[in-house]
């Protein structure tokens, strides 16, 4: 655990990744897509990006971070580099709070650490719902750090302009009544 | 010391040797709670109706509507006893007495001894919390008849059990399958639940890609038989995906991401929390599952399918085939033993 402890991106690397990651999600946004922007990178190179994919693959778990796992997996086989190591000094860069779902992904690929913007009221898995990412669950994968709130007013403006689009297969937002 | 082998009883091995129990929320599985109140026996019976009156505008007992107000004692010299109050609602007194506990207002000497009882804090949910509360002091009971069936492991018909047996049958078969090429013993099925037509067998495939547990595999053949799909599992011939009719494919609206509406999913092991949240993504009718897990999510560390903020809820199931579902995980365990 020695190495994975002391493993955490500097304030400026936050700073540009996650500048990254907004850029991503206000293109997303502009293409009637779920404005969630999603970047993993290991020793300064993105070897991962994702984008929601649930529409057109008609699979509900294909979120913007299982995606940019799987390109992560084909980067190691080209680069031919282990996906243990590699992970191990990989951070997440995330506009939105990852879901239990990935958030729970994420520990079975022992990444160590999460960057993220807002919160996810509706499904989040590292706090606002359970707290997947630091839950004791021996047999799922390591825990991971989070260092959340970047931006965050940004990306939950972003959430709100596009279920206001109304996206017919989204699901609705809780809408509070105020 | 040498684990007893138990004998494999396969498909010979009928739907009456297994008993199917529902996953409950933990509101409905939880023990009884119990909260401190003052009680008092009533000498004069024919005062009761004025007491009650009283008392529930002195003392209202807020939150505990469930909660009789009188119970009757049998062999007792004064056959009906009455809640004065909650003890934290008691105003502060030396000594337990009558008189402190009611102003001079009410007329109290149709009222005995008090004493302290414990009463229910919650209303019973579930037929074994209403029998226990009652041992305490008797509580009104909203039965939900179906839970009271499904816990004595009744709900489901011979016929529904044989299918059921059939559907487990499948999933065993896959994910021995899957352990034959490494993988973790895991199988699953995916099923329509009106038309009990199998939509997607799979096993767990994690040699490949750490996610790829049996639930992920089934979600994403499901998607694959409505012509989605984001991998390909065909070296795998036990997973495998059955395409809708071309007629029934007509009516699923092509973009409609929640595909598993309405069908029901027959896995060996508990899921985990990334399955279990997955099937809450892909709208999950019902689950049926083996046996527990230890990380498991639908029961064994969290209930996923009765967490309260999440949009979607089902019903979870356990014990379809236990024996034979726990044979394969403690197999495994085994094996894993030898390996390091
Ligand atoms: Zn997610
Ligand atoms: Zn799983």
């Amino acid at each position: 655990m020695g190495t994975e402890e002391s493993f955490c991106p500097s304030e400026e690397e936050i700073e540009k990744w996650m500048s990254s990651a907004f850029d991503m999600a206000r293109q997303a946004l502009q293409n009637g897509e779920v404005p969630v922007g999603c970047l993993l990178v290991y020793n300064h190179e993105v070897v991962g990006k994702g984008r929601n994919e649930v529409n057109e693959t008609k699979n509900a778990t294909r979120h913007a971070e299982m995606v940019a796992l799987d390109q992560l997996q084909d980067w190691c086989r080209h680069s031919n580099l282990d996906v243990r190591c590699v992970c191990e000094r990989t951070a997440l860069y995330v506009t939105v709070e990852p879901c239990i779902m990935c958030a729970a992904a994420l520990r079975l690929f022992k990444l160590p650490v999460v960057v993220f913007g807002c919160r996810n009221d509706r499904f989040g898995g590292c706090g606002s719902v359970l707290d997947v990412a630091s839950a004791d669950l021996p047999l799922t994968g390591n825990t991971f750090k989070c260092v959340s709130g970047h931006r965050a007013e940004e990306a939950v403006e972003m959430l709100k302009t596009f279920y206001r689009q109304e996206n017919p297969n989204a699901p609705k937002p809780k809408t509070r009544k105020e | 010391m040498e684990p007893q082998r138990k004998r494999w009883k396969g498909s010979e091995c009928g739907s009456d040797s297994w008993t199917v129990y529902p996953v409950l929320s933990d509101e409905q599985s939880k023990d009884l709670e119990l909260v401190e109140a003052f009680a008092a026996p009533v000498l004069n019976k024919k005062e009761t109706s004025r007491l009650l009156r009283e008392l529930s505008s002195l003392y209202p007992m807020s939150g505990l509507q469930h909660i009789k107000r009188v119970r009757a004692v049998k062999g007792s010299p004064h056959p009906l006893e009455v809640l004065l109050c909650l003890v934290r609602d008691a105003p502060h007194m030396e000594v337990l007495s009558i008189d402190s506990l009611l102003p001079s207002g009410v007329k109290h000497d149709a009222l005995g001894e008090p004493f302290r009882v414990k009463i229910p804090a919650r209303p019973p949910l579930t037929r074994p919390q209403f029998e226990q509360a009652g041992k305490h002091w008797p509580t009104s009971f909203h039965e939900d008849k179906q839970v009271t069936v499904a816990l004595r492991g009744e709900l489901f018909t011979a016929s529904q059990k044989a299918s059921m047996h059939t559907h487990m049958m499948s999933a065993l078969t896959a994910a021995k399958a899957g352990s034959e090429l490494g993988m973790d013993a895991v199988g699953a099925v995916v099923v329509g639940s009106s038309t009990e037509k199998v939509i997607a067998v799979g096993h767990d495939c994690r040699g490949d890609h750490p996610l790829h547990h049996a639930v992920m595999v089934c979600i994403d053949l499901v998607a694959r038989s409505q012509a989605g799909g984001s991998y390909y599992f065909d070296q795998y011939p036990a997973c495998t995906f059955t395409p809708p009719a071309s007629d029934t494919f007509q009516s699923i609206p092509s973009s409609l991401p929640y595909i598993c509406t309405g069908y029901d999913l027959y896995v060996t092991r508990e899921p985990c929390i990334m399955c279990a949240m997955a099937l809450v993504h892909s709208r999950i009718g019902r689950v049926f599952y083996g046996t527990a897990s230890a990380d498991g999510a639908l029961g064994s560390k969290y209930k996923i399918h009765t967490q309260k903020d999440l949009n979607h809820h089902f019903e979870v199931y356990r014990g379809v085939l236990g024996e034979q579902c726990e044979d394969l995980t403690s197999k495994e365990e085994v094996y894993r033993k030898v390996d390091y």
